[in-house]
């Protein structure tokens, strides 16, 4: 388990049912990991606007529910780091170089840590 | 309470069933998606659900879509919508209230906020219950006019940008919480609403308050504007947008736009009702209980401007009269 802090008031411990639910996350971490590996992979080789932004929207809704999660479940760095790559896939689909065949680098990078992250995690939890 | 709960994630579904759980003796049923949702609440099997949690971001109809949907009819009119969103989707939550959401919480969850939230809803819903208890011991022994009381907020329909005055209360906190730079809050109260609300049934005063809401937000059309009814006459607004408005201006505007409007009672007699405009007060550098303290003194502002109205009428007939 990843550093925890006051905000979410260790609810992983606190309910029954917790661990229940850590473990279904757990469990749909995988295909998620490998969901956002590949659109993170295809829009890096991307050669067109819709290719990138397609794949990259993808990638982000799926970050965007490892963000809304990981936290309440004890994972608050990890759902931290899901949600910065949503944000930075945000700031790219809505800025100036969203019409050009561009992925930039920092993503792809930043996408590759969480994953690092995510794989760690779900060695730890095996 | 009867909760409905809608996410496409299975996760947030699955902690929210913990959380509600452990909240207390509540019932939770869940949709992954808006349209499983239309067809939970359409379902003659379904219970009638006291409180919805809906989810902004969702593949095909999203949660504003859902809740714009769900305002339009009748049964969940004045249901408390809490919305599910990621701090990242701040952008989103003023389109949300706009749409007629209640309140929002955020994700991940804070235990000690959905609880407070749930609580907040709980306690509108008994409200609610009790007000309609009294309705219709009211319209059983006299006519509904009674069931109006002048100060009371009154739930505004299908009016662009009108929202509930709880609704309102639970924006202005969320503001709190955000940036205050460029919001401002404002108000506008009718003038003698004290003979309106006395001449008129409470269905003619109900449609006034509406029209005049209309009319209102006609009037703010093209600027960023949350609005609400908050009773006695007064409208509350506010912008987070950067817009400065110029309250006399805009009492102007809406005086001449009512001028033009014809509004009838039921007997056919022209209803001219006008407004006054309390001092636009900005937001910034204010927190917590400053910020509702703002929009207090927003309302109140636009009722002295009422009353200082009234004054000056009196005034202009004794100027020059010497005992």
């Amino acid at each position: 388990m990843d550093g925890r802090t006051d905000g979410v008031k260790d609810m992983a411990v606190q309910l029954p049912g917790m661990a229940r639910v850590r473990a279904r996350f757990i469990e749909m971490l995988i295909p998620r990991h490998d969901q956002i590996a590949e659109n993170a992979l295809a829009a890096w080789d991307g050669e067109s606007v819709d290719e990138i932004t397609g794949n990259l929207s993808s990638a982000q809704r799926v970050l965007h529910q490892i963000a809304g999660t990981a936290g309440s479940l004890g994972f608050p760095d990890l759902g931290a780091k899901a949600s910065a790559c949503e944000n930075e896939i945000i700031a790219h689909l809505q800025g100036p170089d969203a019409d050009l065949a561009i992925c930039p680098f920092e993503v792809i990078q930043n996408i590759d840590l969480f994953l690092r992250d995510c794989r760690d995690i779900i060695e730890e939890q095996a | 309470m009867k909760i409905l709960a809608v996410d496409d994630d299975p996760i947030i579904l699955e902690l929210l069933g913990e959380f509600i759980l452990m909240l207390g003796d509540h019932e939770l049923t869940m949709a992954e998606s808006a349209l499983d949702a239309i067809e939970v609440l359409r379902s003659p099997d379904s219970p009638r659900f006291d409180c919805l949690l809906i989810d902004i971001q969702m593949p095909g109809m999203d949660g504003i879509e859902l809740t714009r949907t769900l305002r339009e009819t009748k049964r969940f009119a004045e249901t408390p919508i809490l919305m599910l969103t990621a701090m990242t989707e701040k952008r989103y939550v003023d389109r949300a209230f706009a749409a007629g959401a209640t309140d929002y919480v955020t994700k991940p969850f804070d235990i000690e906020e959905l609880s407070e939230r749930i609580a907040n809803v709980e306690a509108q819903v008994e409200a609610r219950r009790a007000r309609t208890g009294k309705v219709f011991a009211a319209n059983a022994v006299a006519e509904q006019a009674q069931a109006i009381a002048l100060y009371e907020p009154l739930v505004i329909q299908e009016v662009d940008n009108v929202i509930e005055y709880l609704a309102m209360e639970n924006y202005i906190a969320q503001l709190s919480r955000s940036a205050l730079f460029g919001s401002t809050t404002f108000a506008f109260t009718v003038r003698e609403i004290e003979s309106f609300h006395d001449r008129l049934s409470a269905f003619e005063f109900h449609s006034l308050v509406s029209d005049v809401a209309e009319v209102i937000s006609d009037t703010l059309a093209g600027h960023q504007f949350l609005m609400s009814y908050a009773g006695n006459g007064t409208y509350v607004c506010v912008t987070e947008s950067g817009w400065r408005p110029d309250p006399d201006q805009l009492k102007d505007a809406v005086n001449l736009a009512l001028k033009r409007s014809e509004l009838y009672d039921n007997q056919g007699h022209r209803l001219e009702p006008q407004v006054c405009a309390g001092e636009a007060v900005r937001l910034i550098w204010k927190s917590g209980n400053s910020v509702m303290d703002a929009l207090a003194s927003a309302h109140a502002s636009a009722e002295a401007a009422c009353a200082a109205f009234e004054k000056s009428k009196y005034d202009l007939w004794t100027a020059g009269q010497t005992a």
